[in-house]
Formats: C-alpha cells, structure tokens, sequence
C-alpha cells in the first residue's frame, strides 16, 4: 500500500512539471521578445537637412535615405530639375556620403558635382536642382517623433538579463531530459549527458558572443538555441547519433552566424561579393543536380566523405545575399535583372531535382524579395504567370508528379498507403498528446518515418503538448513581424530586405511543413526551421537567422560605442 | 527606406496567411481530436497505455463482457457470448468501428484532450461501461441464427433499452481469425454490425409502411376489397403470390400478405405519398442513433420508377433497403401510439451526468405517426401476428405479439432473405423486435425462431 502512494506521488509530480512546461515555453518566448523590444535609442533624427533658401529643417531618419521627386521619397523635393530618383544620402561606418543615382542634372557637394560617393561632413552643403541642403547635426531638429508600435518607449523598465534568458532556456532543456531519462521504453542517463554537452555548448557561443565579439543583445540567439535544443532533447529518445549531428550542427550553426553576421557588417562588401556568391550557389546546385542521390523522392542530397549534405539549405542564404541590396545599388536594372536569373535556376534546379517544397519556397521568397525591391506588381504578376505555365508544363510532360499530390484534402481514406499514411499519424499522435503531451520519449509517431525531421511539429504536439507545438508557430509569427519592425531602423536597405525576406521565407517553410503534415496543404517535405533533425537545415536556419540580426541596429552598436568611449576618456568632443 | 518599409508590409500579410493556417489547425484539433485520437493504429491505445488497461464492459446482469487484466484484455469466458456481443463490445484491433470499444474508447481509456493519453497509469481515470444489453438473450439470438448470416436487435419500447444485440457472421475476440484468401468467404462482412451498420431488402415487412400510407392517404381503405388471382401485371413485369388470396378487406390482405393487394395499393398511395411516409417513418435518413452509435441509411424512393417499379417497392423490393434497428423502431412507434422510442446501449459510461441519472446516450424520441394511424397498424400487425401464433418455433404466444414476417427475393441463385419484425403488447414485457436471417428460406422459422429464443431468455 505504501508502495502505489509513492507511485502515485510521482505520478503526480510528473504530470504537474508536464502541466508547467507549456506555461514555462511560453513564458520564454515572451521574453525573448519582450528584450528585442527594449533597449532602444530614443527615436530622434540622425542628421538634420536644413534648406538654405527657406531655413526649413528636414529631419533625416533612416541611415539610407533617398532624395527625389518621386512621392515615396525619404526626402522628396518638388523640383521640375530634380529626378524622380535623385540620389541617395547614406551613413556608413566612416561618415555621411551622397550618391548620385543616375539623376539627369547632378547632385553637387559644396558646389562640385559628385561621381560616385561623396563624403559629406556637417555644414556641407548639397545641392539638386535649385534645393541646396546644408547638412545640419541630430540635435537641430527638436519636434518629437513619432515612435514605432513594436518596441517599447524608451522609458520601458529594463528586459530580462541575457544570462538570465539563458538560465531559463536551461532549465526548460533539463526538464526535458529528466522527462526523457524516466521515459516508459528506456530509462538511463543519456539525456543529461546530451543536455550537457548542448548546453556547454550554449553557454560557450553567450560567453563568446558578448565578451569576444560584444555584442549588446543576444534575444534572437537565446530564441534559437531554445528551440534547436528543444529538437536536440527530441531527438536524443529517437535516435542517439542524429542528435548528436544535430548538436554539431547547431554548433556548425553558431559560427556560420557569428560569419554572416561579421561578413554583412559593411553592406557595400557584400555588393562586391555577389557575383562571386551566385556562382558558388550555382555550381553548388550543378554539384547536386550531377551527383545528387534519389532519397524520399527528391534527388536533393550529396554524399561528402560519408556525410549528407543537402546543398539547396545552404543556396537559401546565397539567395537572400544575391536578392538584397544597399539603397543606392538597388536601383540599377542589372542588379535586378541578374538576380530574376538567379532565382530562375535556383528554381528550375530545385524542381529538375523533384524537391519541390523547397523550389516553392524559393518561389514565394523570390517574390517576396522582388516586391520589396521594386515594389513592381508587373514583374510579380510576370513570375506567377511564369510558374503556372511551368507547372502546366511540368504536369503534362510528367503526370505522375501530381499523383504525390492526390491525397490531400482526404487523407484520412488514405491511412495505410503513402498517401496519407504520415498526415493521418502526425494528426492521431498529436491529439493523443493532449495540451500536455505524453511526455519526452513516450510518443509512437517517433515510430513513423520522418518523424524527426518532417514531422516533427506532430512530434512536439504528441510529446509535449499541442500548446508548446502552437508556442513554437507564435515565435515563427512573432520573428516574422519583430523583421519588419527592426526594418524601419535597419543601417541599410540590404538589411530591411533580407532580413525580411529570410523571416518570410522561414515563415513559408514553417507553413509549408506545418500545414502539409496536418493535411491543410499537400505534404511537399520541408522542415520546420531550427526543430527538424537535418545538419544542413539546422546551419542554414542560424545563416537566415543571422540575417535578421544584423538589421537590428543595436546588433553592430557595442563596435560604434567602444573607440565612443575612448575619445571620451581622453577629454575629446564627440 | 520609406518606400521599402512600406512594401515591407508584404511579410505581414505573409504572416497574416500563416496565423490564419495556425487558426484553421487549431480549429480542427479542437473539433476532432476525439475522432482523430480514435484510429486502429494508434500505439497509445492498443499497446500497454491503451486498451491493455482500458475499463471494463458489463452487461445490464453485471456479467463481464471486456475486462483488463495484467496488461491484456480479455472478454467473457464463454465462447459463444464472446462471439454473440463481438459487434457491440468490438476487439482489440478496433476493426469493429461501431463496437463500443471503439465508439467509447475515450472513456475506457481515460482519454481526455487536456491530458491526452499520457496519463501515469496509477492515475488514469479509466472508467467501466455498463450496457443495457443482456448477454443471455443475445447468446440465445445467435444461437439461434446458427451458421446463417444475420442479425436480431430486441429494444425495451418503453424506455429504450437495447436487450438483445447480436449479429453474424462473428468471430471469437480472445482468439481472432487469421482471415486470408482461403476462409475469407466463411467471414464476408464480418467487421459489419448488422444491427447498426448494415441495410437489406425488407420483402414483405415493408408492407408496414405501405400499410401506413395507405392508412393515411386513402379514407375508404377499409372499404375497398382486393381480389387476388397470384398475378397482378403492371407493365409486364408480374407480381405474385404464392396462392391466389381471393378477395379480401385490407386487414385479411396485411394479414395474407398479399403481394398483389399492396402492390396495387402503393400505386393507389403514389410513389410521393410513399415517400412521405417512408421516410417519416425513418427512411432516407442518416441521422437515427443508437446511443452514440449512426444507424446505416435505410433506402426507400421509387419517385419517377414508373407504376411497376412502384407496385414492386410497395411490396419491399425494387432498389427498397431496410436496417434492422430502424425497422424495430418503426414497430416501436407502433406499440407506443405513434412514437418511436429511440434505443440505448450504453447504460452508463461512467461519466458524471450518468451517475446522476440524466441519460446522456439517448437519443430524443421520434414522432413517427399518428395515434390513429399507430392503433390502426397495431390492429393490422396483431391479425397478421395471429396467423402464425401456433406455428413452430414461436413462443410468443403469451406476450399479445403483433408482427409481420417478410421474404425478400434477392436474386435468382440465392435463398430469400427471412425477416421477423414486432413488438409484445404485454406492459411486463414490452419488446420491440427485429431479425433478419440473410438466405433463410422462406416461411417464419428462421428469423421468428431468432426473436423467439432471444425474447424466451428475457422473459424467463
């Protein structure tokens, strides 16, 4: 009798720490966005253009900032002898410069027509037209701006500590292996020692990230290393050695994001390296499309030295690189026309493949990357009707491509063959979990192929509960608009553009898997960004990811305030 | 930047698209995840977690029809009761959609959506189910149907309790067959419940309904006389009886079950009328249950058939498909003054509003006929009852039973299908009935000799 009152207090405090940990998940994503939302400067011009016919201050807001006669204009000057497009006025980490856009009569610095940038210091003056602006300090400008719906007045009491973030993203991992050592098939230690070494590993990329590379903010890092682990401790009852990949990847990962972040940090070198970039994605796909081998029907994997490797992972951050571009060089035609190239071959090798999901988010990212370009609806509406015809195309020359397709929107007479064999499981399984979930290592969909990879959001609803599966879609939805709040004081056009681009494009995989599992789309085989088991989608959702940071400006300001505070110590002005 | 920030909206609507899929997931896991969680293959509830602990199942005496025990499921110990209730206590592969196993498994599992089917054992709110069926009655039932395929369903008309629920063929749920090509044959439909899930020509106990409509659509029915010669030709294709009847009234023509008479008294009705009334009396419709169970669509519709086709489906063949439980119900109506009781299996599901004593696996009762028409109709079954009294094989004889007998044809290689359907007008022992004994034969032995051995339990 003693003996099952024991059981039964065990019982129960299982299940209470399983009731707790959707509340604890929430809790974490909240503030991981709740800290992105703080710490910002107030919202007060950087510069100030003074016209010197009329006195009248123009505050100038963005560090890229076009001047014309066009109505959507940072800086618009109704002038018949100004351009529509002008030029472009910009900061960069050396200074201001002014960049003539093809204009028809010149913009002039101090009275000499510019070439190319021209560096402009405070009382310089610039003229287009017959508008000269005199180049004023921030402060001149004194009306009050009107600040951003996103992030918190400046006022705001200080977020959560970076380490304190840490410490709860650490503890929700340990409940998880604890969760997985107890689990009803297999009871040993192993979890911890995979939760230890994850977590030496993420606590080794804090301490590296704020005190060798210095940076200010680490909320975006905590949010991923939450969910990588979260799939890490999955995948550790399932199958040993994929999390231990996982865990390397995850590491591979971080430093391709410590990279991307670094190499992005002058939007202009990454202009010189474009064209270099699109031929190694090019060459890559080549690489893939010769040598590929046929898995699950989709000839998207190459073997290196006993290695899988899927390169069209990595192709996606060489898309976003190749798509976005700083103000001033956005507005050429070459640009833009090399680019709808690109993606025309990223496309066309992802379908030659038959890995369809993935050409259909290039597809979607494509146009998502050309709208915010150009804001050109011809040249949308030119690549949808381009796409239709070639999936006519491709349907009547191979009609069995839609045969993968047929058992969507009636799975469930589909239960035993591969028609919807997985959907049907994905949507028991979760159901079977309840709010709470059955508990790490205790569902049955891990029985199912591709559990670890496509399925695995219905893994996280049978284990953990449909509340935390639906948590991890809000923090997809709430990375999405924290990308394009950040946009409006991104140091770059490059980085408003990729950065929401690589947050549409992880929101279109996570749809695509999301609800291709669970039978509202047709299943295409995509992962969910950071949770799937896969090397190469783990180190290629840390590249986007890195995107996304460095259009937050906070991300490059400890650089900027170091030789700040040095001058400072010398008694200089600033 | 200002431009690019406004066509940065696009990844709101992007996000939009999305949020509304996460809305539409939601929606759906909340509306279905009983029925999704209910499925053959889930491994929470047929390994260890699931059935292996699952409830017990009990009959309306207490006697155990499904229990756990040690991590297995196990199921009455005789072989016969195992296989006479396999269809409404089910299996443990859940290949029996209808069984309560698999309806209930919710409840016999502990399942809740809040905490799924991950609940420790020691403290899954697994409950018992007990039913309102009584085991002996349905062995006797099956017993009865011996080899033949069938079905019989016995109802308590006044309070709706199912009695006796048997169907065939079966199969022992300790000791599953191994159905391959060679014995697949001997268990064609054996996954159906005939009770609930399958539907047969009526034959000559469709004469019931068309009974009702005439009734309600012809004032001088009584009056009128019908004269049988064995042969009624409408459009060539003949109607017959065994015998030429003569001429009779309306009562002698029900209780001769005189094809001629009904065939030409359905074109009398109108292939509309017939309709109407059909499907009054539950024809055409998907919606009747037995507690929480669908009863399979029972078909009546010879509108736009022609005048021959008409005559045919008066007599319950043409494309006419009749489901026991519902024919019971019909004969339920009867006995109750017009509306049908609807019938109950589950007694308690061991859910809070059922310990309370409110019925929540009944469904509401259906108005199927007049008073009028249903005192009519029990005069009419009662005369036709009276024909048969004295044969062999039926021992009802004390109960005041009203019924009628039907053989319905259904092609030129096989025996006719044999249906018994009726109720006891005896306040002790009130029982609505249905049997039917596919390939039977003709006569009354087969299906009536079903209800007798099953009713002959009940009462004793």
């Amino acid at each position: 009798m003693r003996r099952i009152s024991l059981q039964v207090i065990l019982d129960v405090s299982v299940l209470a720490l399983r009731a707790l940990l959707p509340i604890y998940a929430l809790v974490i994503i909240y503030q991981c966005f709740a800290s992105a939302r703080r710490h910002r400067r107030p919202e007060k011009p950087l510069v100030t253009l003074e016209i010197k016919e009329t006195g009248q201050k123009i505050p100038v807001l963005f560090w890229e900032n076009s001047i014309g006669r066009s109505k959507g204009s940072d800086i618009r000057v109704s002038d018949i002898s100004v351009s529509r497009d002008h030029c472009v006025l910009l900061r960069r980490k050396e200074g201001w410069f002014v960049s003539d856009i093809g204009s028809k009569f010149g913009t002039y610095v101090n009275g000499e027509r510019a070439e190319g940038r021209a560096k402009v210091i405070i009382d310089d003056e610039i003229t287009v037209g017959h508008t000269t602006f005199v180049l004023k300090r921030g402060e001149e400008y004194q009306e009050r701006l009107r600040p951003s719906w996103f992030f918190s007045k400046a006022s705001d009491k200080g977020s959560l500590k970076p380490y304190k973030l840490m410490i709860l993203i650490t503890f929700f991992h340990l409940f998880m292996a604890v969760e997985a050592c107890f689990s009803n098939e297999v009871q040993d230690y192993v979890p911890l020692l995979i939760f230890g070494a994850m977590e030496l590993l993420m606590w080794g990329f804090f301490f590296i990230s704020s005190y060798a590379l210095n940076r200010v903010n680490f909320e975006l890092e905590a949010l991923a290393c939450f969910l990588s682990g979260m799939g890490v401790m999955l995948l550790v009852r399932q199958e040993l050695r994929s999390a231990i990949v996982q865990m390397i990847a995850m590491a591979i990962g971080m430093i391709a994001f410590a990279i991307i972040v670094k190499f992005i940090e002058d939007p202009d070198r990454v202009n010189s390296w474009r064209l270099a970039i699109m031929i190694a994605a090019v060459v890559l796909l080549a690489i893939n499309i010769v040598f590929g081998r046929v898995q699950n029907g989709a000839a998207n994997w190459i073997n290196i030295g006993g290695v899988s490797v899927q390169p069209s992972e990595f192709v996606k951050i060489a898309f976003i690189f190749v798509g976005a571009a700083a103000l001033d060089k956005l507005q050429t035609k070459r640009n833009f026309i090399e680019f709808i190239i690109f993606s025309a071959i990223c496309v066309g090798a992802l379908a030659l493949m038959g890995d369809f999901g993935t050409a259909l988010i290039f597809f979607a990212t494509f146009l998502l990357i050309a709208l915010m370009r150009s804001g050109d609806i011809k040249t949308v509406i030119l690549a949808l009707v381009a796409a239709a015809f070639a999936v006519f195309i491709v349907l009547s020359i191979k009609p069995y491509v839609a045969d993968r397709f047929s058992a969507w929107g009636h799975v469930w007479e589909h239960v035993q063959d591969s028609g919807g064999y997985q959907q049907v499981r994905v949507m028991t399984y979760m159901a079977s979990g309840g709010l709470i979930g059955v508990g790490v290592g205790n569902g049955y969909l891990k029985y199912v192929f591709a559990s670890e990879s496509d399925l695995v959001f219905g893994l996280i609803g049978e284990e953990m509960g449909v509340i935390i599966a639906f948590a991890i879609a809000a923090a997809i939805i709430a990375l999405a608009f924290y990308s394009r709040a950040i946009t409006t004081r991104s140091r770059s056009s490059f980085y408003a553009i990729s950065a929401c681009c690589a947050a549409g494009l992880m929101v279109i995989q996570s749809a695509l898997n999301i609800f291709g599992i669970t039978d509202i789309l047709p299943l295409t085989g995509v992962t969910l960004p950071f949770l799937s088991a896969g090397g190469s989608s783990m180190i290629s959702c840390w590249g986007l990811l890195a995107f996304i940071k460095a259009a937050d400006e906070r991300t490059y300001a400890a650089k900027r305030r170091a030789p700040a505070n040095a001058l400072r110590k010398r008694g200089e002005a600033v | 930047m200002k431009r690019i920030m406004t066509r940065s909206l696009i990844v709101w609507f992007v996000t939009f698209a999305f949020v509304a899929g996460i809305i539409l997931l939601g929606v759906r896991v909340v509306l279905y995840h009983g029925d999704w969680v209910q499925q053959p293959y889930n491994g929470h509830i047929i390994s260890n977690g699931g059935l292996a602990r699952a409830g017990k199942i009990t009959d309306r005496a207490g006697q155990q029809l499904a229990y756990s025990e040690n991590d297995t499921r196990h199921y009455n110990s005789d072989l016969t009761t195992r296989e006479a209730l396999l269809h409404v206590v089910g299996d443990n592969n859940g290949y029996i959609s209808t069984a309560i196993q698999s309806r209930y498994s919710n409840s016999l599992t502990g399942y809740n959506f809040v905490l799924g089917l991950g609940i420790p054992d020691s403290l899954r709110p697994n409950s018992d189910i007990k039913l309102t069926v009584d085991a002996d009655a349905s062995r006797a039932a099956f017993n009865a149907l011996g080899s033949h395929k069938g079905a019989c369903v016995v109802y308590n008309y006044k309070t709706g309790e199912v009695l006796c629920d048997t169907s065939a063929p079966s199969y022992d749920p300790e000791d599953p067959p191994e159905i391959n090509e060679n014995n697949e044959s001997e268990y064609d439909g054996v996954y159906l419940d005939n009770v609930i899930s399958s539907t047969f020509t009526p034959g000559s106990i469709f004469k019931i309904v068309t009974a009702a409509a005439a009734v309600e659509n012809i004032p001088d029915i009584y009056e009128q006389t019908f004269t049988c010669d064995g042969y009624l030709d409408v459009e060539g294709n003949p109607i017959t009886c065994e015998y030429a009847h003569g001429t009779q009234t309306f009562s002698d023509a029900f209780a001769n079950s005189c094809n001629c008479a009904f065939g030409s008294i359905a074109m009398q009705v109108g292939a509309d009328k017939m309709k109407e009334t059909a499907e009054r009396l539950g024809f055409n419709k998907n919606d009747l249950k037995m507690s929480d169970i669908t009863i399979a669509t029972s078909h009546y519709d010879a509108t736009g058939a022609g005048d021959n086709y008409l005559a045919w489906s008066g007599i319950g063949q043409y494309q006419d498909l009749a489901n026991p439980t519902l024919m019971a119900m019909i004969c339920s109506a009867v006995a109750n003054g017009g509306t049908a009781t609807s019938p109950y299996i589950v007694d308690d599901d061991g859910k809070l509003l059922d310990k309370l004593g409110i019925k929540t696996n009944k469904s509401p009762d259906i108005s199927m006929m007049s008073a009028d028409t249903a005192s009519r109709l029990r005069d009419l079954m009662r005369g036709s009852a009276e024909g048969y009294a004295n044969n062999r094989g039926v021992s009802l004889a004390g109960l005041n039973f009203c019924a009628k007998t039907g053989t319905a044809e259904v092609g030129e290689d096989k025996d006719p299908t044999s249906w018994f359907v009726g109720f006891t007008d005896d306040p002790a022992h009130p029982y609505a009935f249905a049997a039917v004994v596919v390939e039977g034969g003709y006569g009354i032995d087969a299906a009536a000799s079903v209800v007798s051995a099953a009713i002959g339990e009940l009462v004793n």
